[in-house]
C-alpha cells in the first residue's frame, strides 16, 4: 500500500491526546500550572511506520500542534522531524511490542519540546529566575504525568490497530 | 566493508528538505497552513465549551425551587440597585456631554460590548493567552480591547472564523498606557513573566519621581484613553511599592493584578464604533 492506514490512527490519537492536555491546562490555569504532552506523539509513528507514511503523519501532528499552541507556526513540526529522525534512525534497537522502550522515549522528546519551546519563545526571559521556577515546575508535572499517560496512550494505540483489523507491529523488526 | 543503507539517511534528508522548503516559502502559504489547521480546530473547542454551558445548566437544574426562590429574590434586589445606578449614570452622562459640549472638547471614543465565553485558557512561562468564542462572525477586531467585571483582561491578537484569540495583560509582550487613580501622568504598564502559583502580577515603568506608595495604602492603577484601545478608568489593578527605575529619573514597581484573570469564564470585548484612523486621528 502506498500509505500507511495507520497514519490515521496514530493522528488521530496525536489530537486527541493534544485536546486532552489542553484541555486539562485549561482547568488548570488557575493554580499556573501547566503541562507539556507532547513526547509521546512521535514515538509510534517513528518506530512503526514506513519513512513515507511516518513522514507524512509527523508533519501532519506538527502542524496540528502548531496551529493550536501560541508558539510560531512551524517550530514544533521542525521539532518534530528533528528528532523523529533521530529515532528513525536508531528504530532497530528498541523493542515497540512493549512500552518501555516507548515510554523512554517519549519522555526524551518531551523534554527534547519542553527544550525547544523555552529557547525559541522565551529567550529573552532565560535570565529571570520565576520563568526557570515556572519551567521547572512544567517539567515535573509533565513528567510525572507522562509516566501514566505514556503507557495509556501507547495502549490505546494498539487496540485501535487490533480493532480496526491493522498490523500490530512495527514494519522493521528489531535487532535481537 | 559493510554496506551503507542509504534508507537510514531519509528522515534526515527529510528534514534538510523541509528546513529549505519552509525557509523558502512565502509567508502567504505557511499563513494558508495555519488558519487552516486553526479553524479545523476551532469546532472542537467551540463544542466543548457549549458541553460545559450544558454541564453548568444541568448542575443548575439539580438545585431546589426554594434555592431557586432564593437566588430571584437576592436578583431581583441586585437588579433594582443597577436600575438605580444606570438612572443616575445616565442624568451624569448628560451632563458630562452638556460640560464637554460648553467646553468645545473633542468627542470621546465609543464602545459596543460584545460579551464572550471563554473556550481555553493556554497560561504558562512561554505564553498567557486565552481563546473566547466569537471571532469574524461577531466583527470581532484585532486589536480590540478586552475587560471583565475586574477591568482589563487583554487585547485580541488573533481573530479567527469563530474565535479570538487574547493576549492577557499578564503576558510579557503586553504593554499598554496607563495612569494612576489619584494622578494624571500617564506612566507605562507591562506583563511579566509569572511567577506561578496562582499569583498574578506586572510592572509599573516610568512612574514620576514624587509618586509614593505603600502596602497600607496601595495606588490604584487604571488606564488611559492615550493608547487609543482602552477607555479611560479602567482598573489594571494596585501597586504597593515603587522604586527608583534603571534610568534613576523615574520609578518602577510591581503591578498586583486581580487573580481572577487566570481563571476567567467571561470577558467583554470592546469594539470601537467609531474605529481610529490612523492617518487623520492621533489618540
Amino acid at each position: 500500500m502506498f500509505l500507511d492506514p495507520r497514519i490515521l490512527i496514530m493522528f488521530g490519537a496525536n489530537a486527541l491526546l493534544l485536546y486532552l492536555s489542553l484541555l486539562v491546562n485549561s482547568a488548570l490555569s488557575s493554580w499556573s500550572l501547566y503541562l507539556v504532552l507532547l513526547g509521546p506523539m512521535l514515538v509510534l509513528p517513528a518506530i512503526f511506520l514506513r519513512h513515507r507514511s511516518y513522514l507524512l503523519c509527523i508533519l501532519l501532528t506538527g502542524l496540528w500542534v502548531d496551529a493550536a499552541l501560541p508558539c510560531q507556526f512551524g517550530l514544533l513540526t521542525l521539532g518534530f522531524l528533528t528528532a523523529g529522525a533521530c529515532i528513525f534512525q536508531i528504530r532497530f534497537r528498541f523493542r515497540a511490542e512493549h512500552n518501555y522502550h516507548p515510554i523512554i522515549l517519549s519522555h526524551s522528546c518531551n523534554l527534547f519540546c519542553i527544550a525547544l519551546i523555552s529557547i525559541a519563545t522565551g529567550f529573552e526571559y532565560l535570565s529571570v529566575s520565576s520563568f526557570w521556577i515556572q519551567i521547572l515546575i512544567t517539567t515535573v508535572l509533565s513528567h510525572g504525568l507522562l509516566t501514566i499517560v505514556a503507557p495509556w496512550f501507547f495502549d490505546l494505540q494498539r487496540l485501535l490497530f487490533e480493532l480496526c483489523r491493522l498490523e500490530t507491529e512495527p514494519e522493521d523488526f528489531p535487532i535481537l | 566493508m559493510a554496506k551503507l543503507r542509504l534508507d537510514k539517511l531519509k528522515p534526515l534528508v527529510a528534514l534538510g528538505v523541509f528546513l529549505i522548503a519552509w525557509w523558502i516559502v512565502p509567508p502567504v502559504i505557511k499563513s494558508f497552513f495555519k488558519i487552516n489547521f486553526t479553524e479545523f480546530q476551532a469546532p472542537s473547542w467551540v463544542v466543548s465549551s457549549y458541553l460545559e454551558d450544558l454541564q453548568g445548566f444541568w448542575a443548575r437544574r439539580s438545585h431546589s425551587k426554594i434555592e431557586l426562590i432564593e437566588a430571584g429574590r437576592e436578583l431581583a434586589r441586585k437588579k433594582a440597585y443597577y436600575q438605580y445606578i444606570a438612572q443616575r449614570n445616565e442624568s451624569l452622562e448628560a451632563e458630562v456631554d452638556r460640560l464637554e459640549s460648553i467646553l468645545h472638547m473633542p468627542t470621546r471614543r465609543e464602545f459596543r460590548y460584545e460579551v464572550a465565553r471563554v473556550v481555553r485558557r493556554d497560561l504558562s512561562a512561554w505564553w498567557q493567552q486565552i481563546i473566547i468564542r466569537k471571532g469574524r462572525d461577531y466583527n470581532i477586531p484585532e486589536g480590540a480591547a478586552v475587560i471583565f467585571s475586574s477591568g482589563v483582561v487583554g487585547r485580541v491578537v488573533e481573530v479567527n472564523a469563530f474565535t479570538s484569540r487574547i493576549e492577557l495583560v499578564t503576558s510579557p509582550n503586553f504593554r499598554m498606557a496607563a495612569t494612576f487613580e489619584t494622578d494624571g501622568r500617564p506612566v507605562i504598564y507591562q506583563g511579566v513573566v509569572q511567577s506561578g502559583f496562582g499569583r498574578a502580577t506586572g510592572s509599573v515603568n516610568d512612574a514620576p519621581q514624587d509618586i509614593i506608595a505603600n502596602s497600607q495604602a496601595p495606588l490604584k492603577l487604571v488606564s488611559t484613553s492615550l493608547g487609543g484601545t482602552f477607555p479611560p478608568g479602567l482598573t489594571i489593578g494596585t501597586v504597593s511599592w515603587l522604586e527608583p527605575g534603571s534610568t534613576g529619573i523615574f520609578q518602577a514597581g510591581e503591578v498586583t493584578l486581580d487573580e481572577r484573570l487566570l481563571s476567567l469564564h467571561e470577558v467583554s470585548v470592546l469594539i470601537p464604533l467609531n474605529p481610529l484612523e490612523l492617518n487623520n486621528d492621533v489618540p
